[in-house]
C-alpha cells in the first residue's frame, strides 16, 4: 500500500506544479456552465416582426395590440404594401412578417373564417419555429376571446401541462450535458494524457520493470484526476442550484454517487485510450475525435436519440455518457431513486470493469 | 552457476524482421558484460527481454537462475535498470525521484545508502533542484541512484552513456567500477567502442547475431589482419580515390585517419599501396603499423563476412 501513497503523492506533485494545467481544469467548468446558462437558451423574447395590416379597423387594431402585449415580439415595422415586407426581412432584420387581409373585421363576423398570411425567415430553422408557435399561441387566444359569448365554440382546447419543467426551462437540458462533458474532459481526457505521458517519457517503462503492482499504479494515477474532477462536478451543481435554480428532486448523495461511478467509467475510458496509443498527443485527439465528440453528439445532450437513424441509436448505447445523462436527468428533475436507476449504474460499473481489465492487460504486455 | 544463461533465443517483431537471430551466451556472477553493437543491431531487443518486458519468440533463457516467463515477478525484484534515454519524472526533484522509485522497490534512501554514496555526495547540492533541470551527466548519475537503490544483484545498463560528455563518460565508468566492487553483475550495452575495452568481457553484435565474444584483450590478439594508419590532408578526396585500388583489404575513415587492414603478406601489399598513392598524386604521412582497436575488430570482422 506504501507503493500506491506515494503515486498518489507523486501524481498530486505533478498536478500542483502544472498551475496552467489545474487552473484550467477548475475554472473552465465554471465558466462553461455561467456560459452555457446565460446564452444558450431557447427562450425568444422582443423578436423584430413587421405586420401589414391591409384592414385598419378595431378588431385588427386588437390583434395587433395583442401580439405587442405578449412580450415575445416587438413590431418594428409598419409597411403598406408585401414589397416593403421584403425590404424590411433584408434591411430591418425582422424575422417574422404577418399579413392581415382587408375587411377583417366584416369577414369575421359574417363568414367566421379568415386567413392570415404569416412570412418567416427560416435562415435559423430553430428560432423560426419557436416564433410560430408563439404568434400561433397568440392567434389561437384570439378566436377564444372573439367567440366568447357566440354561440360556436371551439370543439376541442388542448390543455398542456409540463410535468418535470413546467417552464420549459432550458437549463434543466443542459445541466446534466456540461456535467458530462465536464467529467469527460477532467477525467478521460486528462487521465488519458497522464498514462501516455508516462509512457512518452520512458517512466512506465521503469515502472514496469519494478516489482510494484501494475493495478496500483494505473489507481494512483487516476485517483487524483476523479477527485479533480468531483470538486468540478461540486461546483457545476451548487452554480446551478443557486443561479439557474436548477432543481435537485431526487436524493443528493444518489446523485453524487452516480457522478463517482461516472467519472470511474470515464477514467477507465481514458485509460482504454492511453494504453492503446504512444504520445500524448495521439491520446489528445483521440480522447477528442473519439470520446468527446461522439459523447456530445449521441449521448442525447444536443440531439434527441430516438430520431437518429437506428445505427447510430445503437452506437450511442456503448458510450457511457448516455446512460448517465438519462440517470442523472431521473435524479434531478424527476427525483427518481436507486430502484429506478440501478440498472444504469449496473451498466456503467460493468463498462468501467471491462474497460480496466482491458487497458490492465495492455500495459504489462509481454509480447 | 551464470547470473544470466542465454541458449537459443530467437526474437523477430514481423515475420520478415528478426531482431535476434539464435543468440546464446551466458554472464558470470560479479561480471562487467559488454554488449557492443551499432543501432539496429538488437542489443534493446535483448534488454527488453531480459528486463521481462517483452517475451522472446523462442529460446531457453534464465536470469538470476529464474526463469523468464515464470518468475518474471521474481527477476523484477531483483534486477535495476538504467535506461539511455532519460527516464525519471523533470518535475520531481532529485530526492523526490529517489524517493519515488526506492518505494515502487518496498526499499528505503537509507537502507542502501552506503551502496550509492558516493554518487548521492554527488548531487546532494542539487536534491532540491528539479530533475530536469539538471546536466545531462547529473541525470545519467541520478538515474543511476534509483536503479541501484533497491541494491539489485543484476544492473542493466542501456546505452547508459550516448549524449552524455566525454568527461562525464569517463566518470560514470569510474562509478561502474566501484559498482562491480560490490559483487553486482552489471550487464552494459553501448555503441561506443572505447568504452567495450572497460568490460570484463564483450559480445560484438550485428543484425541480431553474435559476431564474437571474447574478453577486449583477446578480441584484439585475434585480429586477423595487419592494420596501417596514415594521416591525410584531404580524406575525402583519398576515400574517393580508394575505390580504384584493387588488394586483399579493407580501408575506412578513422577520425582524421585512414584505416586500412591487409590481410595478405604486406611485404608486397605495402608497396603497391605507397605506389597507388604515389601515381595518384596523394600526399600523407605517417603511414605506420597500429594495434587495432575494439573498433577496427568490430569491422574487420563484419567487412569479412562480406567479403566472404
Amino acid at each position: 500500500m506504501k507503493e500506491l501513497q506515494q503515486i498518489l503523492k507523486k501524481e498530486f506533485i505533478h498536478i500542483f506544479r502544472d498551475k496552467i494545467t489545474l487552473f484550467l481544469v477548475l475554472a473552465i467548468p465554471i465558466v462553461l456552465v455561467l456560459l452555457f446558462g446565460f446564452t444558450i437558451s431557447t427562450d425568444i423574447n422582443h423578436a423584430k416582426i413587421a405586420i401589414l395590416d391591409l384592414s385598419n379597423d378595431s378588431q385588427s387594431n386588437e390583434l395587433i395590440e395583442k401580439i405587442d402585449a405578449s412580450g415575445y415580439f416587438e413590431i418594428v415595422s409598419t409597411p403598406k404594401s408585401e414589397t416593403e415586407i421584403d425590404n424590411d426581412f433584408k434591411n430591418k432584420n425582422i424575422k417574422l412578417a404577418l399579413i392581415i387581409p382587408p375587411n377583417f373585421e366584416k369577414v369575421l363576423a359574417k363568414e367566421k373564417y379568415i386567413t392570415i398570411q404569416i412570412i418567416s425567415d427560416v435562415s435559423d430553422l430553430n428560432v423560426a419555429s419557436i416564433l410560430n408557435n408563439y404568434i400561433k399561441a397568440i392567434l389561437h387566444d384570439f378566436t377564444l376571446d372573439y367567440n366568447v359569448g357566440s354561440p360556436m365554440k371551439v370543439p376541442i382546447e388542448i390543455s398542456t401541462r409540463m410535468m418535470y419543467n413546467p417552464e420549459a426551462n432550458s437549463v434543466y437540458m443542459f445541466v446534466p450535458g456540461i456535467i458530462t462533458l465536464i467529467m469527460i474532459i477532467v477525467t478521460a481526457l486528462l487521465s488519458s494524457i497522464t498514462l501516455s505521458r508516462e509512457a512518452e517519457t520512458g517512466t512506465m517503462r521503469m515502472l514496469l520493470i519494478a516489482p510494484v503492482k501494475k493495478i496500483y499504479v494505473v489507481i494512483g494515477k487516476v485517483i487524483p484526476y476523479m477527485i479533480l474532477s468531483f470538486i468540478s462536478t461540486i461546483a457545476i451543481i451548487i452554480i446551478s442550484v443557486v443561479v439557474f435554480k436548477m432543481p435537485i428532486e431526487g436524493s443528493f448523495w444518489l446523485l453524487l454517487l452516480l457522478c463517482i461511478i461516472f467519472m470511474l467509467t470515464s477514467a477507465s475510458f481514458g485509460m482504454m485510450i492511453s494504453s492503446l496509443v504512444k504520445t500524448q498527443l495521439d491520446a489528445m485527439m483521440i480522447t477528442m475525435m473519439g470520446l468527446f465528440l461522439p459523447t456530445a453528439l449521441l449521448s442525447g445532450f444536443l440531439f434527441p436519440i430516438d430520431n437518429m437513424p437506428y445505427f447510430f441509436q445503437l452506437l450511442a448505447n456503448i458510450f457511457p455518457a448516455k446512460w448517465f445523462i438519462i440517470a442523472i436527468k431521473d435524479v434531478m428533475i424527476k427525483g427518481s431513486g436507486i430502484v429506478d436507476i440501478w440498472l444504469y449504474l449496473v451498466i456503467l460499473l460493468g463498462m468501467a470493469a471491462l474497460l480496466i481489465t482491458f487497458s490492465l492487460s495492455r500495459i504489462d504486455k509481454r509480447r | 552457476m551464470p547470473a544470466i544463461h542465454i541458449q537459443n533465443l530467437n526474437k523477430s517483431y514481423s515475420h520478415k524482421i528478426s531482431a535476434l537471430k539464435n543468440v546464446s551466451f551466458d554472464v558470470a556472477e560479479g561480471e562487467v558484460f559488454g554488449v557492443v553493437g551499432p543501432d539496429g543491431a538488437g542489443k534493446s531487443t535483448l534488454f527488453n527481454i531480459l528486463t521481462t518486458l517483452i517475451l522472446p519468440d523462442s529460446g531457453e533463457i534464465s536470469v538470476l537462475h529464474k526463469d523468464i516467463i515464470k518468475d518474471y515477478l521474481e527477476i523484477r525484484k531483483s534486477i535495476g535498470y538504467l535506461p539511455g534515454t532519460f527516464s525519471l519524472y523533470p518535475d520531481l526533484t532529485v530526492e523526490e525521484n529517489l524517493i519515488f522509485f526506492a518505494t515502487m522497490y518496498k526499499s528505503r534512501i537509507k537502507d542502501n545508502m552506503s551502496l550509492i554514496r558516493p554518487i548521492w555526495q554527488q548531487l546532494l547540492p542539487f536534491k532540491n533542484r528539479y530533475a530536469g533541470k539538471l546536466s545531462g551527466g547529473m541525470k545519467q548519475k541520478l538515474a543511476l541512484c534509483c536503479a541501484l537503490i533497491h541494491k539489485p544483484s543484476l544492473l542493466f545498463l542501456d546505452e547508459p552513456t550516448t549524449g552524455v560528455d566525454p568527461v562525464s563518460r569517463k566518470e560514470f565508468w569510474e562509478i561502474l567500477g566501484s559498482i562491480k566492487q560490490q559483487n553486482i553483475t552489471v550487464i552494459v550495452s553501448t555503441p561506443y567502442m572505447d568504452e567495450a575495452t572497460l568490460c570484463d568481457r564483450i559480445a560484438l553484435f550485428k543484425d541480431g547475431s553474435i559476431v564474437t565474444m571474447d574478453t577486449p584483450q583477446q578480441i584484439i590478439q585475434n585480429f586477423a589482419g595487419t592494420l596501417y594508419t596514415l594521416r591525410t590532408s584531404n580524406i575525402f578526396n583519398l576515400l574517393n580515390i580508394m575505390k580504384h585500388f584493387s588488394c586483399n583489404c579493407t580501408f575506412y575513415p578513422y577520425g582524421e585517419n585512414l584505416h586500412i587492414i591487409f590481410y595478405e603478406n604486406t611485404s608486397t601489399a605495402l608497396p603497391q599501396f605507397e605506389n597507388f598513392l604515389k601515381e595518384n598524386h596523394q600526399s600523407y604521412d605517417h603511414l605506420t603499423q597500429i594495434t587495432p582497436t575494439i573498433e577496427d575488430c568490430f569491422i574487420e570482422l563484419t567487412s569479412q563476412k562480406i567479403a566472404l
